[in-house]
């Protein structure tokens, strides 16, 4: 119980006439990646919002740290230290590389900022090397990375990534799966969302299948459960 | 004669540009077009008024006042008004922002009826000549104003922390949230210093043209032209939208004819929408209600 890092209790959540998520039950130790699994429309991004604040859970607990986050608004949240790479990426379009990291790390002071910075670049080389590149002119599998990047800035202790291989071509696919091998190295504990079956076997511990607004299955990562038998109760 | 012209067109042109930017704030932050921004400039204009000449204030201090005030009145706004319909459809925005401005208005109304009144001679009086050209020094303390609020606001938004968060939130305002900003709180700010701006606008306004609760209505037409001529969104745009329009309304006045200044607005408007719907520095003309 001890290493629990977040805790959802019977998360309801949806958006005006709409609920999505009926009573949704995890939890996330420390150090651990967790993968969301379910259909398109499942209601996979809806939980990882409902985790950061950007929709308001009307039931439920979403503990973190022992402490209910539940209802607080998403900078409030953010402080806590859960970051999260939102499904659409959402970064500034029309700044550089370099602005949008310092930005991902603009409410933590210059020192641990430029700290930060320089621990990014070893980790996304390629990201060092175009730090003055315009956002807008790189492909999806840079702007993914930087996107990653941003969020990593602000030094989280919960990540949460909505299909960091969405979209993107089998050449960055892999290099998405090395960032996160190293991220799980590192000892970051990662919520995430991805549809590419493989990759999320590959680096997660633990997964969760959505359906109907609850977790219709979960289980670990390696312990006899096949890969074939998920995608069927993911989409049967 | 054309150099005297163009001394009072640039003087004129400032206070457009005032307004224009201070909408331009206000778009920029949360894509609002605020249609009752005239009646914040009648509004600062009217408090100042009140301080002045029925309560004795001094001028300094009521338009300091006039400036706080209106700064609360538009954090108040968007928190109340606003941010609790951000989510729906951009329409209800604009009709929320019509709404606020004509329950101003009606409260001027109230108050005053249709009354002009006289505003109280609150700039220094008298002209002096430089070479060929008469100089007024309320003209030049009203440009003098409103250079140092331009300079004050691009130090602001190009060399600042606050600067950064603002492109942050103008770029995406759910990146900005995803970064940890606060994005209403920075919002209801921009709408603070949105209606402040305004009220500077009608305090310097106000001695130049008399004051009437529909001085609202000429106001916010020719910030559109501004902002239209200039390019929506865009500050550098405001700004030299602005200046343009003073100088064409005095060119045109005194050329052509004097009848035809109050329509210059409209025909800019009209001309540019159909010749370059992006203005000068706009990007593009994506301004939807
Ligand atoms: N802002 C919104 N307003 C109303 N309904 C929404 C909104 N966002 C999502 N929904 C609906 O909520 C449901 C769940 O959406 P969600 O984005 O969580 O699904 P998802 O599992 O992430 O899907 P995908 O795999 O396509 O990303 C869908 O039916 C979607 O249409
Ligand atoms: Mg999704």
């Amino acid at each position: 119980m001890a290493d629990e890092l977040l805790i959802a209790e019977k998360i309801e959540a949806g958006y005006p006439g709409k609920q999505i998520l009926f009573g949704v039950d995890f939890s996330v130790r420390k150090g651990e990646v967790v993968v969301l699994l379910g259909a398109n429309g499942s209601g996979k991004s809806t939980v990882l919002n409902a985790v950061s604040g950007f929709i308001k859970p009307f039931g439920g607990r979403m503990l973190f740290n022992g402490q209910n986050i539940a209802g607080l608004p998403s900078h409030q949240i953010f402080r806590h230290g859960i970051a999260q790479v939102s499904q659409a990426r959402d970064l500034f379009p029309d700044m550089s590389v370099e602005d949008n990291l310092t930005l991902g790390a603009s409410q933590r002071g210059a020192a641990k900022a430029a700290e930060s910075r320089t621990a990014v670049y070893r980790d996304f080389p390629r990201l060092g090397e175009r730090r003055g590149q315009i956002v807008r002119t790189m492909s999806g599998g840079e702007q993914q990375m930087v996107a990653i990047a941003r969020a990593l800035m602000s030094g989280p202790l919960l990540l949460l990534l909505d299909e960091p291989s969405g979209g993107l071509a089998p050449k960055f696919v892999d290099e998405i799966a090395q960032i996160m091998a190293r991220l799980k190295q590192g000892g970051i504990t990662i919520l995430m969302v991805e549809q590419n079956i493989k990759l999320a076997f590959d680096t997660a511990d633990r997964f969760l299948v959505l359906k109907d607004g609850t977790v219709a299955e979960r289980g670990d990562v390696g312990q006899g459960v096949s890969q074939e038998e998920i995608v069927r109760t993911i989409y049967l | 004669m054309l150099a005297q012209l163009l001394v009072s067109g640039v003087s004129q042109g400032a206070l457009y540009a005032l307004v224009a930017l201070a909408m331009t704030v206000i778009y920029r932050a949360t894509t609002v077009i605020n249609f009752g921004h005239g009646d914040l400039v009648m509004a600062g204009a009217f408090v100042v008024y009140l301080l002045v000449v029925l309560a004795g204030a001094p001028f300094l201090i009521s338009a300091l006042l006039a400036v706080v005030l209106l700064f609360a009145f538009g954090v108040a706004v968007y928190k109340g008004l606003i941010r609790p319909i951000m989510a729906g459809p951009h329409l209800a925005l604009a009709m929320m922002a019509v709404a606020v401005g004509y329950a101003l208005r009606g409260l001027a109304r109230v108050v005053w009826g249709r009354e002009v009144l006289p505003f109280p001679k609150v700039l220094p009086q008298g002209t002096f000549m430089v070479g060929p050209v008469i100089l007024a020094p309320s003209d030049l303390i009203v440009t003098g104003s409103v250079i140092a609020t331009v300079a004050i606001l691009a130090i602001v938004f190009y060399a600042t922390r606050l600067g950064k968060t603002a492109q942050a939130v103008f770029q995406s305002e759910r990146g900005a949230a995803l970064v940890g900003i606060n994005v209403s709180a920075f919002q209801g700010t921009m709408w603070g210093i949105g209606a402040a701006m305004a009220a500077l606008g009608g305090i310097l306004i106000a001695p130049v043209t008399l004051l009437y609760p529909d001085l609202a209505a000429s106001t916010l037409i020719r910030a559109f032209a501004a902002m239209t001529l200039g390019g929506f969104g865009s500050f550098l745009g405001a700004a030299v939208g602005g200046m343009l329009l003073g100088l064409s309304e005095l060119l045109v006045g005194a050329y052509i004819s004097s009848k035809l200044i109050d329509i210059t607005a409209y025909l800019i408007i009209i001309g540019v929408l159909l010749i370059r719907p992006s203005g000068l520095f706009g990007r593009q003309a994506v301004v939807r209600v």
